[in-house]
């Protein structure tokens, strides 16, 4: 089973396609910037900001009512005593009104455990031992942004610093562009997740980022090697030993893809809610990764 | 032929040692697994960076607290340069944590400025109102919450205002009640003067209940310098109208007089009570805090999570599932496409996980979320190596090379772009483990031992393997290695 893929013919198109994915990402980036609520290139979340997140299940015999979370709130609103609480709350009912998941501005503890103790007035009994409660400070929040950002920055530095030594000159210069033109369009992406699904971005998002570039630079390597193994005992042109490198590899990038993406996609399927958007933002990252080493990279390298 | 005996033979160890480690050493859960909270404590200091000294000062004032607060296996541990983190597990509430932790406890003993009494006779009276104002606001049912209800405190609120000549400037109601409260608090600290008797001249604290009504005292008992200097104090204000005030961060929580009879040689025996109104359960919290001493420098909860045990136990389950059923269809598939090497790089993934585990409990790596699914990332990449080895295998069998042949030189072909390929993996990580927070670490922490692990099972476990299986003539055929269409090509 030989592979064909036809780079030397489509090396416009797949620029062209590249470029397209990369002008939507920088839409979306710049949408979100300008044109958003909250005014950043993406939407960044409570372990970012600060801020306190309370997911609880409620104990109903049968099914649990109906509620709308206006009423709620307004129950809350007679109820509360700290004003504080009820700004900027946001109320959702899931999984067939039994999960209660409420997003608030920082509080401390005990506000946290007033608010919790108000909403079993409200809607309880409620499943103590069902609580995911997440209260981060908004200084905390800023720090932990520093810090994700300096990873990716020293990480990205790390990488680029082993490419260039490893590789001569124009081999880096492309399998940086590739890399860094998978990050774009995955945080691109999740910008647009942002707007249209007020999808945030955590600490969690940081770190797929950089596993994707660990993974995206890995796979762009084993392609390059092999070019540079068959440019030295080179039988025909320069364009068409790039060409036949790549279909050489096209099934090891491929089938490695799909051996990363199984797992991947069993966390998305069974694994905790927690680590969904986590695992989405991988599997894009490994989808676009080998998109770019197996057409994009290699094309790049290609002479007109 | 001996030495892949032996490399069989010591596979074969390993495998026992780590069942025989999964055993005897259980593996750590970490909270969002087991259930729990997390408390992530910051040092703030004003100038300056917090030093090794200090952060181990403040480590071991909160470590003295936690212990006598009596929480179960919890697990404290300093993360950064500035901060600590405290793991409480099962169903325990940080809310008695975070009251006892987040208090300096700075105990200040002070002495009245003569002259002063009618000052603080009426600071003590509106902080009597104002706490009055607390209770009844605290107390109050949800059927009294009306705008009437908010009319009358607000009202008495107004009155203390007055009173005091302060103006609140916080927007709401229960704002405006604790600016108040700190105002007088304030106040009346301001009307007593600083002696050298404090906090760090007790050895030890107690409680007890009163013996005439229901409320509770706290017990001090000084050092011998302590007692000293307390019989000191208390001589220089024997018998006037200036009293002694305990003053707990800045709010005096008892002021006292001293009697004619101590004018002589001041109050000895080197102890003290403190009884304001306390109860059973702030009688214990400021116990726990004295006897653990006051904080160097303040500290802050900046992060709590909690995570109720049922939860955790349903994030294991979701995590097993997620985890088999990868490990199904990465095997399913390296075995429908590469018949019996497929099968071989399953028994190395097998051998993987278990080398994996072991590894964490030797370490010990805890298992958080994070980590779990960094170690099911894991998989895909351990089987990325065996797949650059297959696919050499591959080339040099269709290239017409005996069956030993092209399994040798496929694994030595692929060794070097494996160790490569995963290198930037590893960077990844590394970086991740150095900057990364507490949840990050776990992640970096499974997905490069992962790495590692995978480098040694798909190019050492998996030869041996092969190596073994070809030892049978039956399994020696071309067309197990291949599927029988690709001949065609």
């Amino acid at each position: 089973m030989k592979y064909n893929l036809e780079l030397i013919k489509n090396k416009k198109k797949i620029i062209g396609f590249s470029t397209v994915l990369i002008l939507f990402s920088l839409l979306g980036i710049l949408y979100s910037t300008f044109n958003t609520s909250y005014k950043k290139p993406i939407n960044i979340g409570m372990d970012f900001i600060g801020g306190n997140e309370l997911r609880i299940e409620r104990v109903c015999e049968a099914e649990c009512s109906n509620l709308s979370p206006d009423s709620v709130f307004e129950n809350l609103k007679e109820i509360s005593k700290n004003k504080k609480v009820l700004n900027n709350l946001k109320l959702q009912f899931q999984n067939n009104n039994k999960l209660i998941s409420i997003r608030t501005p920082y509080l401390s503890i005990e506000e946290s455990n007033n608010l919790i103790s108000n909403l079993d007035n409200i809607l309880g009994p409620l499943n103590y031992e069902s609580k995911d409660s997440r209260l981060i400070g908004p200084k905390l929040g800023k720090r932990l942004l520093t810090n994700c950002v300096t990873s990716l920055l020293v990480s990205l530095f790390a990488i680029s610093l082993y490419i260039t030594i490893r590789f001569d000159k124009k081999y880096a210069l492309f399998a940086l562009l590739a890399l860094f033109h998978d990050l774009l369009i995955v945080f691109g992406i999740f910008s647009w997740l942002g707007i249209i699904l007020a999808v945030e971005v955590n600490s969690l998002f940081a770190v797929s980022l950089l596993t994707i570039a660990g993974y995206s630079v890995n796979d762009t390597v084993v392609i390059f090697d092999r070019i540079r193994e068959n440019l030295k005992s080179m039988k025909e042109g320069y364009n068409e030993t790039i060409q036949l490198s790549v279909n050489e590899s096209f099934r090891r990038t491929t089938f490695t893809s799909i051996t990363t993406l199984i797992p991947l996609l069993s966390i998305i399927l069974f694994g905790s809610y927690s680590l969904f958007w986590f695992s989405l933002s991988l599997s894009l990252g490994i989808i676009v990764g080998s998109y770019s080493s197996i057409l994009l990279a290699p094309s790049l390298l290609l002479k007109d | 032929m001996k030495r892949r005996q032996g490399w069989l033979f010591f596979i074969i160890f390993l495998l026992t040692l780590s069942v025989y480690l999964l055993i005897n050493y259980p593996l750590q859960l970490g909270l969002d697994l087991q259930g729990g909270s997390q408390l992530t404590l910051q040092i703030s200091k004003e100038e300056g960076k917090v030093t090794k000294d200090e952060l181990d000062a403040v480590n071991s004032v909160i470590d003295r607290r936690v212990n006598n607060l009596g929480v179960s296996e919890s697990n404290l541990q300093t993360l950064g340069g500035d901060q600590l983190i405290l793991e409480l597990p099962g169903e325990q509430n940080p809310l008695v944590a975070s009251r006892i932790l987040g208090k300096t406890a700075l105990l200040e003993f002070r002495t009245q400025k003569a002259g002063t009494s009618t000052d603080l006779k009426i600071l003590q009276l509106q902080r009597l109102k104002i706490k009055e104002i607390f209770d009844q606001y605290s107390s109050s049912e949800k059927s009294q919450f009306d705008d009437n209800f908010f009319k009358i405190i607000q009202d008495d609120l107004k009155e203390v205002e007055q009173e005091l000549n302060y103006s609140t400037t916080s927007s709401d109601l229960y704002g405006k009640l604790i600016e108040i409260k700190k105002y007088v608090d304030k106040e009346i600290t301001n009307l007593f003067i600083k002696t050298d008797l404090s906090g760090k001249d007790l050895i030890n604290a107690g409680r007890r209940q009163e013996q005439t009504n229901s409320n509770w005292e706290v017990l001090l008992t000084f050092s011998n310098s302590g007692g000293e200097k307390f019989a000191e104090i208390t001589k220089s204000i024997a018998g006037t109208n200036q009293l002694l005030a305990i003053i707990l961060d800045g709010e005096s929580i008892s002021e006292a007089s001293v009697g004619n009879q101590f004018a002589n040689t001041g109050i000895t025996g080197g102890s003290a009570t403190i009884s304001g109104n306390f109860n059973a359960e702030n009688a214990r919290e400021l116990e726990v805090q004295l006897k653990g001493g006051s904080l160097p420098l303040p500290i802050e909860i900046v992060e709590t999570n909690t995570i109720g045990a049922l939860l955790g136990s349903k994030n294991i389950l979701k995590s097993l599932y997620a985890a088999i059923s990868g490990l199904i269809f990465v095997g399913l598939f390296m075995i429908f496409n590469y018949r019996i090497l497929g099968f071989v790089s399953v028994l190395s993934l097998v051998l993987y996980g278990f080398f994996n585990l072991a590894l964490y409990s030797l370490i010990p790596v805890t298992l958080t979320l994070p980590g779990i699914s960094g170690l099911i990332l894991s998989i895909g990449m351990a089987v990325d190596a065996n797949i650059l080895i297959f696919e050499r295998i591959r080339e040099e069998l269709y290239d017409g090379n005996t069956l030993t042949r092209s399994i040798d030189s496929g694994f030595q072909r692929a060794n070097s772009s494996i160790v490569d390929g995963h290198i930037t993996t590893l960077l990844s990580c590394f970086v991740l483990f150095l900057l990364g927070t507490n949840f990050v670490k776990g992640f970096a922490a499974t997905l490069g031992i992962g790495v590692l692990i995978s480098l040694f099972t798909s190019l050492n476990c998996s030869k041996t393997i092969l190596r073994f299986f070809t030892t049978y003539q039956s399994l020696r055929q071309k067309n197990l290695f291949l599927p029988r269409n690709n001949f065609s090509n």
